[in-house]
């Protein structure tokens, strides 16, 4: 477990006209906990809903208003969390369409997601969670930081503050462009602000990715696929990529300022920390562009394993959310996902595979038969 | 009722019950009201040397003259002039520069009393400039434009951190920006 051993853990989970579920509660033992039941059943809006109360965002969906049950105006979860350090929480989220979320800690309401969300509670894999390793940067570089900002201090501020700073350098480009009025030497002071934000994140994926590249590459031989892996990051612009930390943050400034002409007749900022990619493969094979659907699928589940250890040795055990992903592993795969999981923290399992057999292939773990087991009484 | 939602701070219930009471009340108060409030249009006017709120020609405080004329501290708003001199830690003049740089919101160096700034540090003999735009990204930029624009013609110092971030300096209480003006430094 974490420094001091600490998990996260989620016990208890209520859930109200949240996809196909009008009403739903479900208790949550603290070891694996396998959801078996056909397709359809609502096996997946259970882990959906433990996602939402922890991060307040479906891994699924980016529309919110996909979530809500067809003819409900709302939806609503609540969670009670087991928080490392401060003891058992309950969370609130409820959504309605055009209105948005309404969040509350144990009974108090919270005016911002940013102040409510706990960043590394939670690692999910959801078979569009290939999108990891074949997505695109974008997709890799978000499963990077949301790992980041609950190891890093500081590190989701930065993020943050890069962003801002960087839209402000886009707009004020693409005004000096229509020659509304803005100089393009006016870019300078946002230049700073984006060269000492984008220091830190640099500095903090830089660490992240040295801390996990060793994890990744064992759990990918581990789970059956190649010897060799590695993670990389792909810095942009790629040739500050020898730049050690101290230098980083002048060699970016000076480097925006060199490309104010190019950026202002492109309208935006071409590169930096917001187009970083990570490069994910074995020896020098490119997984993200060549790899088979099961080969990306083995090491999306090593990243994501390898994201588990660094939470659990840096901050905090995340509970693991496992949907639909044995049905697709031979026996051999399955038999080494179920021994990385079952390491005393919580783990959720959906599956809808009746060659698999939970009792037996996962030893210890409470079977919950969806919906039958579900108390959905309103 | 929709004039009183305008104001800050006063939502739409309030106006609401702000208008009931203005008819539940004999209509002589409500029009000596109107005669300030029509009386404080017509008397406040920007400030011609700092752009703060004027009744007489100057503002009170570049009315007057036991001040430390080699400081000027530059704020965003003039709402930020009344924190500070309740600090009592600052004896200079002062200079609102209207707002903070925004390009997404279309606010340039022009839109902002920037050259009027220069031409006073020339004028007046200030010794030192010391900036106190909000500590939010936009003030931090202004200010960096700021010593730009002022490197090697005066001293520039900016408020020390540790006022709240993300804040503006309306809202920090008197002691955090009494050491944020004590501990100002030098912007290289
Ligand atoms: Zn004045």
């Amino acid at each position: 477990m974490g420094p001091s051993g600490a998990s996260w853990r989620v016990s208890a989970l209520e859930l109200r006209d949240v996809r196909s579920w009008h009403r739903a509660s479900l208790v949550l033992g603290p070891g694996v906990t396998v959801l078996t039941g056909h397709n359809g059943a609502g096996k997946t809006s259970l882990v959906e809903a433990v996602v939402l109360a922890a991060v307040g965002a479906s891994p699924r969906s980016g529309q919110m208003g996909d979530l809500v049950r067809h003819g409900e105006r709302a939806l609503h979860v609540r969670a009670t969390l087991a928080v490392p350090g401060r003891g058992e929480t309950v969370r609130d989220l409820g959504y309605q369409p055009r209105v948005g979320r309404r969040l509350a800690e144990d009974g108090v309401p919270v005016a911002s997601l940013a102040a409510w969300r706990r960043p590394g509670s939670v690692l999910v894999f959801v078979p569009e969670e290939l999108r990891a390793v074949k997505g695109p940067p974008a997709a890799r570089r978000r499963g990077l930081d949301r790992v980041l900002e609950a190891v890093v201090p500081g590190f989701t501020e930065a993020v943050a503050t890069y962003g801002a700073a960087l839209a402000q350098r886009n707009a004020l480009l693409r005004r000096a462009k229509t020659g509304d009025g803005a100089a393009v030497a006016d870019a300078a002071p946002w230049e700073a602000q984006m060269a000492a934000a984008g220091a830190a994140v640099t500095r903090g994926r830089r660490q992240g990715i040295a801390m996990m590249a060793a994890p990744f590459a064992r759990w990918l031989a581990d789970l059956g696929g190649a010897s060799g892996g590695a993670v990389r990051l792909e810095a942009s612009p790629s040739r500050l990529d020898g730049v050690g930390d101290d230098g980083w943050q002048d060699a970016f400034r000076a480097y925006l300022a060199d490309r104010r002409g190019r950026d202002a007749a492109a309208g935006m900022t071409l590169a930096g920390p917001h187009r970083d990619d990570l490069w994910i493969g074995w020896d020098d094979f490119d997984a993200r562009r060549l790899g088979s659907q099961g080969e990306q699928r083995t090491a999306a589940l090593a990243l994501l394993l390898a994201h588990r250890d660094l939470l659990r040795e840096r901050a905090a055990r995340p509970i693991l959310l496992l949907d639909d992903v044995f049905s697709e592993l031979d026996p051999g795969r399955r038999h080494a996902l179920v021994e990385a999981v079952t390491d005393g923290g919580q783990t959720i399992i959906t599956t809808a595979d009746t060659g698999f057999e939970p009792q037996r292939e996962v030893p210890g773990a409470v079977v919950v038969r969806v919906p039958d087991d579900v108390d959905a009484a309103a | 009722m929709a004039e009183l939602s305008r104001l800050p701070g006063i939502g739409a219930r309030s106006a609401q019950r702000l208008a009931f009471h203005l008819l539940r009340q004999p209509s002589e108060r409500s029009l000596a009201l109107a005669a300030a409030l029509t009386g404080l249009a017509e008397r406040i006017h920007p400030c011609p040397r700092c752009f703060s709120f004027a009744e007489d020609e100057l503002c009170p405080i570049c009315a007057d003259q036991r001040r430390d004329p080699s400081l000027l501290c530059v704020v965003e708003e003039p709402s930020a002039i009344l924190p500070i001199e309740r600090t009592s830690e600052y004896r200079g003049y002062y200079h609102v520069l209207g707002g903070a740089l925004s390009p997404i919101d279309g606010v340039d160096p022009d839109d902002l009393r920037i050259a009027e700034l220069l031409a006073r540090v020339e004028a007046e003999g200030v010794a030192e400039v010391v900036i106190a735009t909000n500590p939010t990204m936009t003030g931090e930029a202004t200010a960096l434009y700021l010593a730009d624009a002022l490197r090697g013609k005066v001293r520039i110092t900016r408020l020390a951190s540790g006022l709240p971030v993300g804040a503006d300096l309306e809202h920090a209480d008197e002691l955090t920006l009494g050491r944020a003006l004590l501990g100002r430094r030098e912007l290289a």
